[in-house]
């Protein structure tokens, strides 16, 4: 097991590094943030480009400032923003609680709409209600994100001015964003849950359950919903990644202040230390996610170890 | 099913719980500002984001101002006068002004703000280039002092009066250091620094000592709120008071709405399509002047931009210094275009490119509708959409543009020199194609002088001249459009948003 864990954790910290040096390279391939910054500054000369890159430490070559930027890491240094100067640090610092609240919320409040859902569909298996889940779901999933949130906006805050539109004023501006992703996410864990508790519930120990006589209900949430939790479990760490990827989409509607919208940002104004930044700290967060599933997987079952 | 009752049980308590907050988001004598982007330094000289123009100019003051009408005016100085044969300006500057934290403001703090610019702190940022015409400040007195000038700059009065020409504290900046300043800013304005959130917000409180009179509002807050749909939606929440970016297709339902409506001024943006003039049958003046008459620009200014948009004749809006009203663009006139297209010998069926910004949804809506007029005429386009920072960075610098594309230039200056002299003189990053002697020598000619007639002349011959030769195809100005609740008063909507509230109150 403890090779197992080793192994993980070492592959894991390849991904992060790759992530890093492929990011600082390909963000260096879209764009000049000299020009970026002095865009309508008048007649901008060359001279004036060249001392802006240098007051950015972009004349240096490419290798040099890869390593000053991972020495800078190592002493949990991200560097600072070229727009201004703000420490990314602080940037991430303030951004990153943001976007996990929204991404756990989301991930809880879907559970919260899909596990009863789903599990309703299983046992109604063909009936009007089962019809009628299904058929949601598949709305559902053809909803984009972006409309979706747009159309929540028109509904809640405008129509009926029961929420804030936008930004962060307290739990309460938590509300639509999570909704949303809620949805979106839903859409797939339903057919999810429908489809493993259809499996269980023809499983054995189903039938000698419900011939022992207990209630229906007993079955259902104490004995099969247990045996579908792992895979749910699993299937949902690894749908962390795009969860993720869906709230920086969300976060650009709501205006949320968290990762995603420092990223977006970032990449307008091709300021590289800020996206350098973001892109590795999400994909620090994800590869921790998928590592300790991999890891609570192997505990689970230990065929998995060798693979 | 007792879990989906419950679960509705939850939401339907958050969404009743959401009904406290959000009422009364607006307090009494609060300005709320959504604005699309954070500056992210506040220090004058590090930025050249548009938007720090609508937070800086109440946070600091210039030399000079520009009011609401974009008329230039005394600020911190309240007179100059030219000496040496136009070498020197002496500035008589406002005395008993205070900077926010109580440190007087005096020649000294003009020195220290120019020597900074024009020194090694300025040149990391962008502002720099701008003040290259200033050799040096020198102390005269208490409050008097004299720009020494490398080269005449005719504009050097309207540059004065914003962005990295603001002036700021000397001490508070020495004792504080730069890093510092960044993020608490101090200057003359009539607002001073409170609270600053990067990414989310920015408060001002009012600056009672303010020489210009105290201002009516208790703060001013920004929001920064990239998305447009957003800032409206807010808007119509009642949470911002104004919001600066209305997409056009939005105005009307602003209009319908209760609490709030659209305010809509010329602005400092102008868009042309340009021409490759070098390659192709757009290499032609009679093929360009012949696809400038087959568009019918004021039917796509009412039909896709709202009527917020004026027809152009030239790379300039009615408001800067150049602008010739004389100069009318060429009339829609597609059998003339054409008879001039046959006479240049280009067969119908001909195939163009259009190179546009691939962000700009309402500018891909006008290049479909300009696509479709030459195709009347029987040029066919093909519209190819880049990346804006690939198109202006790589694409046209280097001359790899389609036949044709989209420039859209926002002189902030109010002064058709610096957008002509970028688009048009040789060796310009801009000007990847054109090669005119006699258009240098008129562009150079009018940045020689401070005489303002002849610069105007110069200017509009210029002007004339680019559309006798049709080295573009103007197509308009668009008006800056706020959305403003209707609880505020008195707010000066300034074309180039660099909003001053001294005025302003809310109700």
């Amino acid at each position: 097991m403890i090779g197992f864990i080793v192994k993980r954790v070492l592959q894991a910290v390849f991904v992060v590094l790759a992530v890093t040096l492929l990011v600082s390279y390909a963000v260096r391939l879209t764009g000049d943030p000299a020009v970026m910054l002095s865009q309508g500054a008048g007649s901008v000369t060359e001279q004036d480009l060249q001392n802006i890159r240098a007051g950015l430490g972009l004349d240096r070559p490419f290798a040099v400032q890869y390593l000053s930027y991972m020495g800078g890491l190592l002493h949990g240094d991200f560097g600072r923003s070229f727009a201004g100067g703000t420490s990314v640090g602080r940037l991430i610092g303030d951004a990153l609680p943001a976007t996990l609240m929204l991404a756990f919320v989301s991930l809880a409040l879907s559970i919260l709409i899909s596990v009863p859902l789903g599990i309703r569909a299983a046992v109604h298996k063909g009936k009007a209600s089962d019809q009628a889940i299904r058929i949601l779901s598949l709305v559902g999933l053809s909803f984009p994100n972006f409309w979706l949130a747009l159309m929540l906006v028109l509904l809640l805050s405008i129509t009926f001015p029961l929420l804030p539109p936008s930004g962060w004023d307290g739990p309460i501006s938590l509300v639509m964003p999570a909704l949303t992703m809620a949805i979106i996410l839903s859409a797939t864990n339903v057919r999810l849950v429908r489809t493993t508790m259809l499996e269980t519930l023809s499983a054995q120990y189903i039938m000698v359950a419900r011939s022992k006589g207990l209630k229906e209900r007993v079955v259902l949430y104490k004995h099969a919903l247990r045996n579908c939790a792992i895979p749910l479990i699993t299937y949902m760490g690894l749908q962390f990644g795009g969860l993720i990827g869906g709230i920086v989409v969300i976060e650009k509607v709501f205006n949320w202040p968290g990762m995603g919208t420092l990223a977006f940002d970032a990449i307008a104004s091709r300021d590289y230390p800020v996206l350098q930044g973001a892109v590795t700290v999400l994909a620090l967060v994800i590869v921790v996610v998928n590592l300790l599933v991999d890891i609570a997987y192997g505990i689970v079952d230990p065929r998995i170890r060798t693979r | 099913m007792y879990s989906l009752k419950k679960t509705a049980a939850a939401l339907s308590a958050a969404l009743a719980l959401g009904v406290l907050p959000v009422a009364g988001a607006q307090a009494a004598g609060t300005l709320t500002v959504a604005i699309t982007q954070d500056a992210g330094s506040w220090d004058p000289i590090d930025t050249f984001v548009t938007w720090w123009g609508s937070v800086g100019s109440n946070i600091y003051d210039g030399l000079t101002m520009r009011g609401a009408d974009m008329k230039l005016q005394p600020a911190l100085a309240t007179s100059w006068e030219f000496l040496d044969n136009n070498a020197r300006i002496r500035f008589k500057l406002r005395e008993g002004v205070k900077f926010h934290d109580g440190e007087p403001f005096d020649a000294n703090a003009v020195k220290f703000t120019f020597d900074r610019l024009l020194g090694q702190e300025g040149a990391k940022g962008p502002q720099r280039s701008n003040y290259t015409s200033i050799d040096k400040v020198e102390v005269v007195d208490a409050h008097t002092v004299d720009f020494f000038m490398k080269r005449p700059d005719p504009v050097l009065l309207t540059k004065l009066a914003g962005y990295g020409a603001m002036i700021v504290p000397p001490k508070y900046i020495q004792e504080k250091g730069d890093a510092y300043f960044n993020e608490h800013p101090v200057g003359t304005g009539p607002f001073k620094f409170v609270d600053y959130k990067p990414k989310v917000s920015l408060t001002l409180a009012r600056n009672d000592d303010y020489w210009g009179g105290k201002p009516k509002l208790d703060q001013v807050v920004y929001r920064f709120i990239a998305e447009p749909a957003t800032q409206v939606a807010e808007l119509q929440a009642g949470r911002v008071d104004i919001a600066t970016v209305i997409p056009l297709n939005l105005v009307a339902t602003i209009d319908k709405s209760a609490n709030a409506h659209v305010v809509s001024t010329s602005g400092p943006v102008t868009i042309v399509v340009r021409f490759d003039t070098a390659h192709g049958i757009t290499a032609k003046p009679e093929v360009r002047r012949a696809l400038t008459m087959a568009v019918d620009r004021d039917a796509i200014i009412k039909q896709l931009l709202m009527g917020k948009a004026k027809p152009i004749a030239s790379f300039q809006g009615d408001l800067s210094f150049g602008y010739d009203p004389a100069l009318k663009p060429f009339p829609f006139n597609p059998a003339e275009a054409k008879k001039l297209l046959a006479a240049a010998g280009v067969k119908p069926g001909e195939s163009i490119q259009l190179d546009v910004r691939g962000s700009d949804s309402q500018f891909r809506e006008v290049a479909q509708a300009m696509a479709a007029y030459m195709q009347a005429v029987g040029v066919k386009v093909t519209i190819k959409p880049y990346e804006t920072p690939v198109l202006i960075n790589d694409i046209i610098p280097q001359g790899k543009t389609g036949a044709m594309w989209q420039n859209q230039w926002g002189g902030w200056t109010y002064d058709y020199d610096n957008t002509a002299y970028l688009m048009y003189h040789t060796g310009e990053k801009w000007n990847p194609y054109d090669k005119d002697a006699k258009l240098d020598a008129m562009l150079e000619s009018q940045r020689n002088t401070y005489d303002v007639e002849e610069r105007r002349k110069t200017l509009r011959a210029v002007a004339a001249y680019v559309a006798d030769q049709a080295l573009d195809l103007p197509m308009y100005a668009l008006d800056t459009v706020v959305g403003v609740n209707k609880r505020v008063k008195d707010a000066d909507i300034p074309g180039d948003i660099r909003f001053r509230f001294v005025n302003t109150s809310v109700e």
